[in-house]
Order: structure tokens, then C-alpha cells, then sequence
């Protein structure tokens, strides 16, 4: 069951601070890298709702976030929308697509269900390269900020722009660790235990399911509007499944099921990838073999691991009622 | 209550539900008997929903049920427990509990409130907890958790979502005689309008509980009747009793 420990909040602070704090201090790379870093976020905090407490593992966020752009760029480029409500639409399209992956893939499980959330996005993929009235595969420009201007804030300078992502980053994990403690989040995690229990106790667990997958794309279409307004172009690249990999790598790194691991994983996925591709191209590598450490420590990631050695220490042997933060 | 008509069931070749019916008054308690293989499991997972039979009809109330989803039987009002442990065991009894109490009261899907802080849950959880005595018990992890708690809290689950057909396979399967005494305490403390079916092999507790007992044998019901006519009865005695005071 998901808590919201003291430590996580404090984690989720600090980073932010400290992510706020780079980004004023450094220059306009560092607030490139601080956006990135946030988008990368959003969509690994969502992916870890349902992966890490509804047991989806789901290749299909990178899909949720492009529909998202590209439904955003729909509306306010080709359809001339202001773009708060285009946004909105770019959000609802994500949710509905992730639903509707959720409602048709039912009953699958394991390893089914993350072919199956694959097949849905590299569909997603192929409609949007082959598309020319959106550009295809080259793409497609002209795209707008939301204009804050009327509170005085100007979206178009990239130290405001890298701030609105750290408060989209914290709006996010907000939605998500309320979610995992209300009811719905308490029957998902039923349900990731023991599903054919949930289901003989009364609860529809294809449609939760299908809800859970919903509210986790309305999460990832959010990094999609953060995307596409960020460098103002979008391209059928953000679709591909690769992208969803990573964002898998992403969750595992930083600790599946604790919602603050998948913070923390963004950061050092995106810190480490554009330090050492600065002394080498094989920054995967270094990637693969932290991968494979995590993986074989106890599958615990980065997050999990430093809770599991805390918890350790702080309760005497033997007492492990009530395993605390998991 | 519930009622069974003509129901059959095959895998394959094999007739495992022959010609099954009967009918449960409400509050009645109902003991299955029947030897191994008999097809008892095979009938409560087609009564709740996960297996469908080949033919026949179950009623709850008099309305059809064969339409219905496990999980919309359940809200009907039927709950059971199972043979083999079937818990979340990656959670603590309480957890558990409050996770069934709050699928009783419709409460698990809600992304505005906490069904765990809901007071409602909470009492039943902790009058369910005093029921099968894992009062002391309710923060431990399932899987820490000794078989004995575990089968308490297998039944506990199947309590928690206060139902009103209450379907129990094998409950005191596995667990030593002190524990089968207070499940004899546990049934007679039971409110009297629940209606209960237990699959049980133990007999003392089969005498002691039944309004009436059906008997199965090769998926059929070879007998039904009250306590007192299954014990004079010479079917039953052939197929089960035989087999019972040879074992006692
Ligand atoms: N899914 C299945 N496929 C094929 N055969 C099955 C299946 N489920 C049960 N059977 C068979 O149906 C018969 C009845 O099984 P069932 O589990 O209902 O018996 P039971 O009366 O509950 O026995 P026990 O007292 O051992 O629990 C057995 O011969 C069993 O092998
Ligand atoms: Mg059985």
C-alpha cells in the first residue's frame, strides 16, 4: 500500500528545489536539461502508478504523451484553439486512449499485456508518421505557449518556462499519491496482489484497471503538452516505443512502486546521459550496467533500496510488521 | 435463498456436476458432503461465477444469476471462501480485511476518499477481526502469518463483505482440532438470517451445523436430508460414513 512518508516528501522538495536552484543558477542549457529532466518525470511517475501498483507494465507512455502533442497541436495550430483548452483536449485524448487500451487488452496480464500496450503504441507511431495533413514524419511547427501574460509571467523566457515544469512535475505526483491513497488506489494494489480475489470480493477489476490506465495517460498527456510547447515542434519520434523503454528504465532505476523512485531516476537518467555522452557515445552502457546492478540487488532501485537499508536499521530484527513505505 | 436447477458441468469427457439442484431456505445452513473429487469445488465455482456450467440454472432470490460476472454475483450478495488460501499476500491482515469490508460496502472505487480511514470499514474489519480472532494479528504481514491465521483469515475475507449467501469450501482444511472447535463457535455465532453452504469434511461439525447435509458422489447428489436422516441413511453410509469410521 502507497504512504506518503515524511522522507518522500522531503525527497520530492528537495529535488525540486534543487532542480529550481540549477536551473536559475545555470545557464540556458541547464534549463533545457531541468525541463527535460521534468518531462521525463511526469510520464515515469505515471507509468510507475500502474506498473508499480496495478502490475501494468505498459510500453505504451511514450504513445500517450505524443497523442497528447499532437492532439494539442491539432486544436491550436490547425484549428486555431487558444491553447489552454487545446491542452485540455491533448490530455483528455491521452486518458481516452489509455482507457480504451486498458478496457480492450481486459484480462491479459504480464507479459500479453505489455505486448499488447506495445502493438497500441507503435499503431499510435505509425498513424502520426504517416499522416501528411500533421507533417508525417517530418513533423510539425508553429506551436504556442500557454500565454501567462496577464499574470505577469512570460512563458517564452526558458528559466519561467523550466520553473512551470517543476510545478507541473510536483502537480503530478500530487494527483498520483492522491489517487494511490484514496479508494482507488487502495482496490488497484488489491487487485496488482490478487486479482482473482479482488474480483470474487466484488469489484469489476477490468474496468478498474481500464481507470487506472486512464488517469495514468491523463498524467503522461501532460508531459506531452510540457513537450510540445517546450521546443514549440512536434515529430512522431516522441511515439516510438523506445521512448516508453526508457521511461520503463527510468521507473525500474529509481525504484518501481514508491512513486519518489521515478523522480529520482529522471534526474540521474538525464544528468548521467548528458554528462558522459560529453566523454563518450556509449552512454547506454553505463546505463545498462546500473540497469543490471539494480535489477540484480533486489530489484529494489535507487529509491527502494536506500528505504529498505533505513527501514532495516530503524526496526529491530524480527519486527516487520507492516512493511512501512512499501 | 439460492437455488440450483439441473445444473451439469463436463471438462471434456468428464462429467464432474450431475443433474445438480437444491434449494436454500434463507438462513439456512447447508453441509456438503462427498468424497474426494466429487465435484464440490467444481459446483461453488460455478455458483459464484468462475467456472460456466454446460447447462442448468442458479437462482439468488428467486433471479437468475448465469448472466452475471463474478464480481456482479458478488454484489449480489454472494461471497465465498476458498479450499486452498487465496489472500493478498503482499499486504497485513488488516489490509485485507479493509479491502473486502470495503468491496462489501461499495466503497472501492471512490478517488475522492480513503475507504481505509472510513469508519464503516473500520468496524467491520475490527468485528471481523474478533470473529475468526486475529484481533491481535491484524498488523502482521499475510505472508508472515501462520497457516492457522491464514485459513481464519480465508474466511475472514469471505465474512468481511457482510454478504448474504456465504459459500465455504473446506474451511477447517489443514488446521488441528482446537481450531475446529472455535470454527463451531464461529458458525453458531454467525447471524441467524445469513445463509451459509460449507463444503466440509469433518463430520462432527457437519452434525453439529447442518439444517440439512446433500450428499455428492461422482458429481450427483446421491442424498439429501436432515442430520439425523443422513446418519441413518445406507447410501451414505456406503460411500461416506464406511470411509468415515474406518478413518475415526
Ligand atoms: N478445470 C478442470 N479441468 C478438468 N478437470 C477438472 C477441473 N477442475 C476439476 N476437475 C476434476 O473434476 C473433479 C472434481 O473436482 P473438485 O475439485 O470439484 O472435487 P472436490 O469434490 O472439491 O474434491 P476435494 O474434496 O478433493 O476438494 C476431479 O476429478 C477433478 O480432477
Ligand atoms: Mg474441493
Amino acid at each position: 500500500m502507497f504512504r506518503q512518508s515524511p522522507a518522500r516528501t522531503l525527497v520530492l522538495l528537495a529535488t525540486l528545489a534543487g532542480l529550481a536552484v540549477y536551473a536559475s543558477a545555470g545557464g540556458y542549457f541547464a534549463r533545457e536539461i531541468v525541463v527535460e529532466i521534468a518531462i521525463l518525470a511526469i510520464l515515469a511517475i505515471s507509468l510507475d502508478v500502474v506498473a508499480g501498483f496495478g502490475g501494468m507494465v505498459s510500453l505504451a507512455h511514450g504513445a500517450m504523451m505524443g497523442l497528447s502533442a499532437y492532439t494539442y497541436a491539432i486544436f491550436s495550430v490547425k484549428l486555431g484553439w487558444p491553447p489552454l483548452p487545446s491542452a485540455l483536449m491533448g490530455i483528455g485524448a491521452s486518458a481516452l486512449f489509455g482507457t480504451a487500451i486498458g478496457w480492450i487488452t481486459g484480462r491479459t496480464t504480464g507479459i500479453f499485456f505489455i505486448m499488447a500496450t506495445l502493438a497500441f503504441g507503435q499503431m499510435a507511431y505509425t498513424v502520426f508518421f504517416k499522416w501528411r495533413w500533421l507533417g508525417g514524419d517530418d513533423g510539425l511547427g508553429g506551436l504556442s505557449r500557454f500565454d501567462l501574460g496577464w499574470l505577469g509571467i512570460k512563458m517564452g523566457d526558458s528559466l519561467t518556462f523550466a520553473f512551470f515544469a517543476l510545478v507541473m512535475v510536483l502537480a503530478v505526483y500530487a494527483a498520483a499519491a492522491w489517487v494511490l491513497r484514496t479508494a482507488f488506489g487502495r482496490t488497484l494494489t488489491g487487485i496488482h496482489t490478487n486479482e482473482d480475489r479482488m474480483r470474487a470480493l466484488g469489484v469489476s477489476t477490468v474496468v478498474h484497471r481500464a481507470q487506472a490506465l486512464g488517469f495514468s495517460a491523463m498524467l503522461a498527456g501532460v508531459a506531452g503538452i510540457i513537450a510540445a510547447q517546450h521546443i514549440l515542434y512536434i515529430s512522431p519520434e516522441m511515439l516510438v516505443w523506445t521512448v516508453s523503454g526508457e521511461v520503463l528504465i527510468v521507473v525500474i532505476l529509481g525504484g518501481l512502486g514508491t512513486l519518489i523512485g521515478p523522480l529520482l531516476g529522471a534526474v540521474i537518467f538525464v544528468l548521467l546521459k548528458h554528462e558522459i555522452s560529453a566523454y563518450t557515445n556509449h552512454w547506454h552502457i553505463v546505463i545498462g550496467i546500473l540497469l543490471i546492478a539494480t535489477v540484480l540487488s533486489g530489484g529494489r532501485g535507487i529509491y527502494g533500496q536506500v528505504e529498505h537499508w533505513l527501514t532495516r536499521r530503524t526496526q529491530p530484527a524480527g519486527k516487520t510488521a507492516e512493511a512501512p513505505d512499501a | 435463498m439460492l437455488e440450483v436447477r439441473k445444473l451439469c458441468k463436463s471438462f471434456g469427457g468428464l462429467q464432474v456436476t450431475r443433474n445438480v439442484s437444491f434449494v436454500l431456505e434463507p438462513g439456512e445452513r447447508r453441509v456438503i458432503l462427498g468424497p474426494n473429487g466429487a465435484g464440490k469445488t467444481t459446483l461453488f465455482n460455478q455458483l459464484v461465477g468462475t467456472l460456466t456450467p454446460s447447462s442448468g440454472d442458479i437462482l439468488v432470490q428467486g433471479r437468475s444469476v448465469m448472466g452475471l460476472s463474478v464480481s456482479a454475483r458478488a454484489r449480489e450478495g454472494l461471497s465465498r471462501s476458498y479450499q486452498k488460501n487465496n489472500l493478498f499476500e503482499d499486504l497485513s491482515v488488516r489490509e485485507n480485511l479493509m479491502l473486502a469490508a470495503a468491496a462489501g460496502q461499495g466503497k472501492a472505487r471512490s478517488i475522492w476518499r480513503d475507504s481505509f480511514r472510513d469508519a464503516e470499514v473500520r468496524e467491520t474489519v475490527r468485528e471481523v477481526a474478533q470473529q475468526v480472532a486475529l484481533t491481535d494479528m491484524l498488523d502482521m504481514p499475510v505472508r508472515s502469518a501462520s497457516y492457522g491465521s491464514r485459513r481464519q483469515l480465508e474466511v475472514g475475507l469471505a465474512l468481511a463483505t457482510r454478504p448474504r449467501i456465504l459459500l465455504m469450501d473446506e474451511p477447517t482444511s489443514g488446521v488441528g482440532p482446537t481450531m475446529i472447535e472455535s470454527f463451531h463457535r464461529l458458525l453458531h455465532s454467525l447471524p441467524r438470517e445469513l445463509t451459509v453452504l460449507i463444503i466440509e469434511h469433518d463430520m462432527d461439525l457437519a452434525f453439529d451445523v447442518a439444517d440439512r447435509i446433500t450428499v455428492l458422489n461422482f458429481g450427483e447428489v446421491v442424498f439429501e436430508g436432515t442430520p439425523d436422516e443422513t446418519r441413518g441413511n445406507k447410501v451414505v453410509r456406503d460411500i461416506y460414513l464406511g470411509d468415515w469410521q474406518a478413518n475415526a
